[in-house]
């Protein structure tokens, strides 16, 4: 059995998820992808992850609705990092209220989400 | 073949109307037929193009992270690194593959920051992607022009400035849009310098548009507007007056006095809204002696001037105007009476008989 974290990474552009799967795998996590917030919801009922890294704008179900489905269905506490947009400021509020952990805007630097999610995860 | 030879004769024997009918109807016949053949060619088409497109642009992503991810803590190129370049530019020889190739490279570009995005320039350029780009901006069709300088735009490849610089004052909109947004984009409040040579109207939207890039720079030091406000193209003077309020240029006010008198009254009259938000007292002065002589839009815009800068002085001017036929005049007249006199403000008010009058009082009251 795997000893390492997993990470759920719910990104529908997925060059940039193939980009940050490399990054986070070659420091010792798990990388499950979701390419919208349905597969990701799944992977997350079905993997219980250390970390949720969700974009806010997806198909199907939203960032938003991940947040909520986690906090208010499943009720854990997994901490979630929300990915945004310019533009989308009150998108992120509803996202903290909601229950997200922390954000980050795009466009971001990779070195700089490792550094959150190691803390986070740490 | 008798059989045939009986509906011929059969068919020869109807009435022309009917003949008409049957050979409508067969040519519809025949006519959809076909376009059943043609959609279902398009469809598969369109579904191998897909499948295509799929397979490509996974095979891209993986060469790219591969670049990304393979480059050494020296500066220069890796021999992995040189492997994924020398894959690529044989890809995008074939203008499909080459597609699929800049809209995966810009799709991570928009998305990203910092060294990874400065490689993803670098990539863009050690393939030779810019000078298929390039190419774009010799094209005869405006589109293809727009679309080579949005690319170097996403990319920023600044070196290419003067070739950009040549398609300031296109006949299309599309491109000019391209243009401004590159130059700001790149070079922020210096790639406003190109409002100097612009021949073209600015349109509404353009001036949102660059003001939004604008302000999401670190570094908020504008240049001296004060040429642009001189500009003989008067969209460049408007935008010019925008700036000079959002970024609270108190030093251009004498120029923007010696505009009250400029040919546009669009410009005027945004001139004075401009002054009125820097409460500007020479300028009311000026107005003020001259009011009748102003347009009523200058006039109304002059009361709003007015109501940020009176004083008690302004009483005689504004007794002379609360019964100016203009309602906005009227109005703010009464109101900014009622703060400077409200003595004189009440007794007016009881002495009017004027029931349209009497509902200014009223609304000013509340």
């Amino acid at each position: 059995m795997s000893s390492k974290k997993k990470i759920v990474l719910a990104e529908d552009n997925s060059t940039l998820s193939l980009l940050l799967k490399f990054k986070l795998e070659r420091e010792g996590y798990e990388i499950l992808l979701a390419a919208d917030g349905k597969v990701a919801i799944e992977l997350i009922e079905q993997h219980q992850p250390s970390l949720i890294l969700t974009d806010i704008m997806m198909p199907f179900i939203s960032g938003l609705e991940v947040i909520s489905h986690v906090r208010n269905k499943l009720k854990i506490q997994t901490p979630i990092i929300v990915f945004s947009a310019a533009g989308q400021e009150e998108m992120v509020l509803k996202a903290f209220n909601l229950g997200a952990n922390d954000f980050m805007g795009k466009p971001f630097s990779p070195n700089e989400l490792l550094i959150r999610v190691k803390r986070i995860i740490n | 073949m008798n059989d045939f030879q009986y509906l011929i004769d059969y068919f020869k024997e109807y009435p022309i109307l009917i003949k008409m009918v049957w050979i409508f109807s067969g040519v519809l016949f025949v006519g959809i037929i076909v376009l059943i053949i043609i959609l279902k060619y398009l469809r598969s088409r369109l579904r191998i193009n897909g499948k295509l497109n799929k397979t490509y642009k996974e095979k891209y992503e993986s060469l790219l992270i591969n670049y990304l991810y393979s480059g050494t803590e020296e500066e220069g190129i890796s021999p992995d690194q040189q492997s994924v370049i020398n894959q690529l530019e044989i890809c995008i020889k074939d203008k499909f593959k080459r597609k699929i190739v800049i809209s995966s490279l810009v799709k991570l570009r928009n998305e990203i920051s910092g060294e990874v995005a400065n490689s993803i320039k670098n990539l863009y350029l050690q393939v030779g992607l810019n000078n298929f780009a390039l190419e774009k901006l010799k094209n005869k069709k405006w589109n293809i022009i727009a679309q080579g300088i949005k690319e170097f735009s996403e990319f920023q490849i600044e070196e290419i400035q003067n070739e950009v610089l040549k398609h300031l004052n296109h006949q299309r909109k599309e491109v000019r849009d391209e243009v401004q947004l590159y130059l700001v984009k790149l070079f922020n409040f210096e790639g406003l310098k190109f409002l100097n040579e612009l021949k073209m109207p600015l349109s509404e939207w353009d001036q949102i548009q660059l003001l939004e890039v604008l302000q999401r720079f670190k570094n908020q030091e504008i240049p001296d507007i004060t040429p642009w406000l001189k500009s003989s193209n008067d969209s460049v003077v408007l935008f010019a007056l925008k700036l000079s309020q959002i970024y609270n240029k108190f030093d251009v006010i004498e120029t923007l006095i010696k505009l009250l008198n400029h040919k546009n009254k669009i410009v005027r009259v945004r001139v004075i809204e401009t002054l009125s938000y820097f409460q500007d007292i020479e300028a009311k002065i000026i107005l003020k002696n001259k009011f009748d002589n102003l347009s009523l839009e200058e006039q109304i815009a002059f009361f709003k001037l007015l109501e940020n800068s009176f004083e008690n002085t302004d009483q005689k001017f504004l007794l002379k105007h609360i019964y100016h036929q203009n309602f906005e005049i009227k109005k703010t007249a009464l109101k900014i009476l009622k703060i400077l006199d409200t003595e004189k403000f009440n007794s007016l008010k009881d002495t009017s008989e004027d029931p349209s009058f009497v509902k200014i009082f009223n609304f000013i009251e509340n």
